[in-house]
């Protein structure tokens, strides 16, 4: 019996050898490339290689919102006051059950419409149309019945002018240069057909008139283990995968897509969870079948800042909701899974999202739980499983804080000493603690997800002061 | 000890990374530091030189011996355009081209160093070109041809900052030239990129586009449509060879379209007939021909032209549809006018007229 338990320990131990080599391997080229990148930017843009000229692509901001009475009106003046040419505002209200629409209307004097929307992608009915002039941009606010939030992206995109938009969050705020910075990357190469920005925990930052007037970590460990964790694991990411032309998420926070390939797709899936992502992989699937060229492209200098969530609560319910879209996105196309048609996107970016993203808490809870039996029999070495983990911590620990530095450097933000210091701790505790939380929190997320896979996932918000 | 070498390798590399952070951070906040040295170093022999000029004397050969041993640097250079950006704040214009005629010379050779360094080294230099030399006040065409190398370069900053400076140039052959070896390179550059470069020439727009005009057939479809746009924003007086792009089904689309655009800006009567067939022609095919077309008459007086835009409003496509509320709106036809629409049996034509007579309305009140 003992021969069979040692056996299978053995079994796991090259298992998670293999697992954990091919992680650390991915996290070094990712934090590598990242950090790489951003200064190589940041060089670039010393000696004046960027496009220094306004360039006249319009853009249409679609602003989804849901019960958004605290945020939406500090939002909407924060995009008014973006440093760009043409662009317009479109609010779609998606049957909130609070004061949104009213508010807005009141704040910016909208005054209401029969417009004729041009519905090229499905979506809910239209209740009422108001739109504003007297601003430096048109507003316009549609309401409409409640059909979940890619829903709500459908009407937007419907109803926008422009043959580009960009999808945001109601309680995000753009800062000031975000749509000159994510248009350059249309202008910098051809076909491309969408853009993620940057999206930062704005905890901690404070913001007037979209631009960042002073920056610390967010006084709460949660936020500021996340600020670290976004540095790592969404920022140096992105950009690896950017250099193949295989990103596959584009946050639902902030991201500039071409209207009329999203037409040709049928838009956002509204029986989706993660829309955001199901867009992408669809994206790339057919522009792959069709034989398009295109591009799929990261500005890591357009910035979006958005709230974390302090509480736990609303931290799990968010990566829950992330995990459950994940998943969503992967089962509807796995056909991608390895396929050479897809390109590296199947080969590298699908599996990577498969092995380390969407199987991992499953790959992490049955380690513990391994750990935890070996333990009872005696089969483990306690001071080397105790070297490997801090090996383990101090690897990520020391990745993550290159990843926060190499950001923080390139864009020439301030930190104090204090700052330094909680970096460093946190990202200790959020490696050993929060990861396995995490971890423990999506593989319970698809318990049940059936049930709650149309709703907008709220998360309490503060009202956010840019001015 | 496989595993204990692994974990050896791992631990090298956390060390690796925090020395990294380490020697980054300090690199960084030297170069600050440096860079106010430098700037401070350079501030020092210019002063005495402006003073020389102020009395009428010219720049020393001294002091251009040390700018062309120093501005060889990419670091200097940065130093000199701080320097450059901050006189030109507090002197006038008559400063500018005055030290930087003198050191003509130095930017001669600079050119010819940067030619060969690094793209990023060569875009910046170009940069600096762009920005510092007078519109058609340094005719030094050995530049001009060094600056053509640049554009040769497969790197889009290049190119762009490359464009830039031949804009100020104001030399309409170079910048014909500079456009054939953009569009023989393999670096997309964005029409829009094209065209807004074109808008900033300082020399003779007229010459430009006659030369341009002349050998559009040379270029590729995405130039000529730039070429086309900046036609467009630049002059009225193209309206023939216009006409004839459009007529010319050989020719790609969207530079019929911007053809079609071109008429939208400036009525030509010769014209008006080919919008109108564009504008009432129902093919599915054609749509975007048929709303631009719409678009344009806009600015045509006259009842065909109302009656064809009338019928519009009935097309089967939401764009067209669009187009000729706004254009009707754009004619400010009477409500009387457009009763037949707006009581009409055709809801789709009737909602869109009477959301452009209300939108219209509101964009009025707003201003």
């Amino acid at each position: 019996m003992m021969d069979a338990f040692k056996l299978f320990f053995s079994g796991v131990g090259v298992f998670f050898i293999l697992y954990m080599i091919g992680y650390a391997s991915f996290l070094f080229l990712s934090v590598t490339v990242g950090s790489t990148t951003l200064y190589q930017l940041r060089r670039r843009n010393q000696l004046k290689n960027e496009l220094l000229q306004d360039y006249y692509v319009p853009v249409s901001i679609i602003v989804p919102a849901y019960n958004e009475e605290i945020t939406i009106c500090s939002t909407i003046r924060s995009l008014l006051s973006l440093e760009y040419r043409i662009y317009e505002i479109v609010v779609v209200d998606d049957g909130s059950t609070d004061n949104t629409a009213q508010i807005l209307r009141e704040t910016f004097h909208m005054r209401q419409i029969t417009r004729p929307i041009h519905r090229s992608i499905p979506c809910k009915q239209a209740r009422a149309v108001f739109e504003a002039w007297d601003f430096k941009v048109p507003i316009t606010l549609i309401q409409k019945e409640n059909g979940g939030k890619a829903d709500a992206l459908n009407m937007g995109i419907n109803a926008c002018r422009y043959p580009y938009f960009i999808c945001m969050d109601a309680d995000s705020v753009l800062q000031y240069d975000s749509l000159e910075k994510i248009v350059r990357c249309v202008v910098e190469e051809g076909d491309v057909v969408a853009v993620g920005g940057a999206v930062r925990p704005c905890n901690g930052a404070e913001i007037q008139n979209g631009r960042v007037v002073s920056y610390h970590l967010p006084n709460r460990v949660l936020p500021c283990m996340q600020v670290l964790e976004y540095d790592r694991s969404f920022l140096a990411a992105r950009i690896l995968f950017d250099r193949f032309n295989g990103s596959i998420i584009i946050s639902g926070a902030f991201g500039l897509f071409k209207k009329s390939v999203v037409v040709d797709v049928g838009g956002y899936d509204p029986n989706t969870m993660g829309e955001d992502m199901e867009l992408v992989v669809k994206l790339h699937a057919f522009c792959r079948e069709h034989g398009i060229p295109y591009r799929v492209r990261y500005a890591t200098d357009a910035v979006c800042w958005t709230q974390a969530p302090e509480k736990l609560k609303d931290l799990c319910k968010q990566r829950r909701r992330w995990h459950i879209g994940l998943f969503q996105s992967m089962m509807r196309h796995r056909r991608m899974l390895a396929n050479p048609k897809y390109g590296l996107v199947g080969i590298i970016s699908y599996l990577y999202f498969l092995i380390y993203e969407l199987l991992s808490p499953y790959i992490e809870i049955f380690g513990v739980v391994t750990i935890l039996i070996a333990f009872g029999l005696d089969l483990i070495n306690v001071p080397f499983m105790i070297l490997f983990f801090g090996i383990y911590v101090l690897y990520s620990a020391i990745l993550s804080l290159t990843a926060f530095f190499a950001r923080i450097h390139t864009i020439d933000l301030k930190l104090l000493f204090s700052d330094v210091l909680k970096a460093i701790g946190l990202c200790v505790l959020e490696v050993s603690c929060l990861r396995f939380i995490l971890a423990w929190v999506r593989a319970r997320s698809l318990i049940g997800y059936q049930k709650k896979k149309q709703t907008w996932g709220k998360i309490e918000r503060k009202k956010i002061h840019f001015e | 000890m496989g595993i204990e070498t692994m974990l050896y390798f791992y631990g090298a590399v956390c060390v690796s990374m925090i020395a990294f952070n380490l020697i980054y951070n300090t690199l960084l906040k030297r170069s600050q530091l440096r860079l106010g040295k430098r700037c401070r170093r350079l501030e020092a022999r210019i002063a005495p030189q402006l003073k020389l000029l102020r009395r009428g004397e010219h720049v020393q050969e001294e002091h251009l011996a040390y700018l062309r041993h120093r501005l060889c640097r990419v670091k200097n250079l940065i130093a000199f355009d701080q320097i450059l950006r901050q006189y030109l704040q507090k002197e006038q214009e008559a400063w500018e081209l005055r030290y930087l005629d003198q050191i003509q010379p130095v930017i001669l050779h600079l050119a010819l160093v940067y030619q060969k360094r690094s793209n990023i080294n060569a875009a910046y230099f170009s940069y600096f070109l762009s920005r510092y030399m007078a519109p058609k006040h340094m005719p030094i065409h050995s530049i001009q041809g060094i600056l053509l190398d640049y554009i040769r370069k497969e790197n889009l900053y290049c190119r762009v900052n490359g464009l830039r400076a031949l804009y100020r140039f104001g030399n309409a052959e170079s910048i014909v030239t500079a456009l054939e070896i953009q569009d023989e390179g393999q670096v997309f550059l964005h029409e829009k990129i094209l065209t807004e470069g074109l808008l900033t020439f300082t020399g003779d727009h007229r010459e430009l586009i006659d030369t341009l005009w002349a050998r559009l057939g040379q270029f590729s479809a995405r130039t000529q449509l730039a070429i086309s746009n900046y036609i467009r924003f630049q002059t009225g007086e193209y309206t023939g060879q216009m006409l004839e792009v459009l007529l010319d089904e050989t020719r790609d689309k969207e530079l019929r379209l911007s053809a079609i655009r071109y008429f939208g800006r400036y009525c030509y009567e010769p014209a008006l007939e080919t919008l109108l067939a564009f504008a009432g022609q129902s093919d599915p095919e054609l749509w975007e021909y048929a709303t631009v077309s719409v678009s344009a008459l806009a600015r045509y007086p006259g009842q065909r032209v109302i009656e064809t835009l009338k019928q519009a409003l009935h097309s089967a496509n939401w764009y067209v549809r669009y187009a000729a509320a706004a254009s009707l709106e754009a004619q400010n036809v009477d409500y009387e006018s457009l009763l037949g629409v707006i009581a009409g049996g055709d809801r789709y034509a009737r909602e869109m007229m009477m959301y452009r007579l209300e939108s219209g309305k509101m964009q009025k009140a707003s201003v």
